[in-house]
């Protein structure tokens, strides 16, 4: 049975992370729209997949799978001979994709979650923005590219010379700074980390993805 | 050479959940002293191994790893054979069962751990900052950690440990936050549920967490 993803229809968050693998490794799958607005993610069948109650879930025939991150990990590892290598099965090359992947959600993502809030939740949901929390986030985050910056001046990309998982999960939040107006990743001060991250938004998986939302694959 | 251990000496943070790894695989370590308080982990030679300048980092006849849950993952992939002690981790081409793990370590990482910190932080951080706990915003973040481990009780009625039937790291990156909250009287870890319970002390009285509280990180070398 074809693979199915549970998801929304955007490429965003965990659930476009999931399908940006899908879509590098050309993984053949069923997108089964799950509406959050509706709850449909809070419905006991959901609950029995997911027992916090999240998108994205796979059921790839039987087999049920929740954390894009889990998730990733999974089809990188199941279609390892398939697309480009995103996760090298050597101790010493998965240690640096792991060490990248864990300053990711430890030190990259909250900043950046930060100022998504601030900058494109909250007007979503016609509240104002709290410009000193923003601040506070551009702050932390600019501290944190300042390694990056260190780190990509020695590799092309976070765990190596090869696009890895570790730099596909930052793609989680971060593209969407620049809808706020801030243009932290690309700025010119920072040479090496602007140079990764326009490799990282222009590969046409991510691009075709941005522009289309999450399309079944046959 | 003998892989060395950079971090602080307690039964408590990342550099312990590293020291349990070392203990459960009998890998011989040599363990290295930051002082945290004089600013050791932020000079620019200490730097050149973590560039984040945290602690802990490893340094693996030359090779070197930071952040624990990844040089976790590397010491078990590393050491994978019979003479080391528990797996610890599925291999990489059991897909399934590694994959179940990573989703227990994404639960850890992404639901347990914020929520346990800020507890840790309300409750015993500030205090060492000169500062109060408000108690208010203490005790919401409990039922916030609280609320997590009802899902961890579900989790653990269908599965014996957090990554799957096997004791595994995704149950050791619980020890660096988890043990410290009875310490404080906050009992969850215990309370929340039967499941959690039993799980909870089936890994807090592994003999190398108990060996760790005992003594704290030493050489084994």
């Amino acid at each position: 049975m074809v693979l199915k993803l549970y998801a929304g229809t955007r490429a965003a968050g965990g659930g476009g992370l999931v399908a940006l693998v899908l879509a590098e490794k050309q993984i053949p799958f069923e997108l089964v729209v799950t509406d959050l607005s509706a709850r449909q993610h809070k419905t006991p069948e959901f609950l029995a997949m997911h027992p916090f109650g999240q998108i994205p879930v796979i059921d790839d025939d039987g087999f049920i799978l929740y954390e894009s991150r889990a998730i990733c990990r999974y089809l990188a590892d199941k279609y390892a001979d398939q697309g480009p290598p995103l996760y090298p099965r050597g101790p010493k090359e998965r240690a640096l994709v792991e060490q990248a992947a864990s300053v990711e959600s430890a030190n990259f993502f909250s900043p950046v979650m930060q100022i998504f809030r601030e900058l494109i939740l909250k007007p979503a949901r016609g509240l104002e923005k709290d410009q000193s929390v923003v601040d506070a986030g551009v702050t932390d985050l600019s501290a944190k590219l300042d390694v990056y910056e260190v780190i990509l001046s020695k590799t092309k990309y976070l765990a190596g010379d090869e696009f890895t998982l570790a730099d596909l999960f930052h793609l989680m939040a971060a593209p969407r700074l620049a809808e706020g107006g801030v243009d932290i990743m690309t700025a010119s001060t920072r040479p090496n980390v602007a140079r990764w991250w326009n490799d990282v938004i222009t590969r046409p998986a991510w691009v075709k993805l941005r522009a289309e939302g999450i399309k079944e694959i046959n | 050479m003998v892989l060395k251990l950079y971090g602080t000496p307690y039964a408590f943070g990342a550099t312990a959940v590293v020291a349990m790894v070392l203990l459960e695989k009998h890998i011989p370590f040599e363990f290295v002293l930051v002082d945290l308080k004089t600013g050791a982990h932020k000079t620019r030679e200490f730097r050149e191994r973590h560039p984040f300048g945290n602690v802990p980092c490893i340094e693996d006849d030359g090779f070197i790893v930071y952040e624990s849950r990844a040089i976790a993952r590397y010491l078990a992939d590393k050491y994978a054979d019979q003479d080391h002690g528990p797996r610890l981790i599925p291999v990489p081409t059991k897909v399934q069962e590694r994959a179940v793990f990573e989703q227990g370590a994404s639960v850890e990482n992404v639901n347990f751990f914020p929520s346990v910190l800020k507890v840790i932080q309300e409750k015993f951080e500030k205090p060492l900052h000169g500062e109060t706990t408000d108690e208010v915003a203490l005790a919401g973040y409990i039922a916030e950690l609280s609320k997590v481990l009802s899902v961890y009780d579900d989790i653990l009625s269908k599965q014996r440990f957090m990554g799957g039937d096997e004791f595994s790291l995704v149950d050791i990156f619980h020890v660096g936050t988890g043990p410290g909250l009875a310490l404080g009287g906050i009992d969850v870890m215990i309370s929340t549920g039967p499941n959690v319970a039993r799980w909870w002390n089936d890994v807090i009285s592994r003999p190398s967490w108990v060996k760790l509280q005992a003594e704290g990180i030493k050489s084994s070398v």
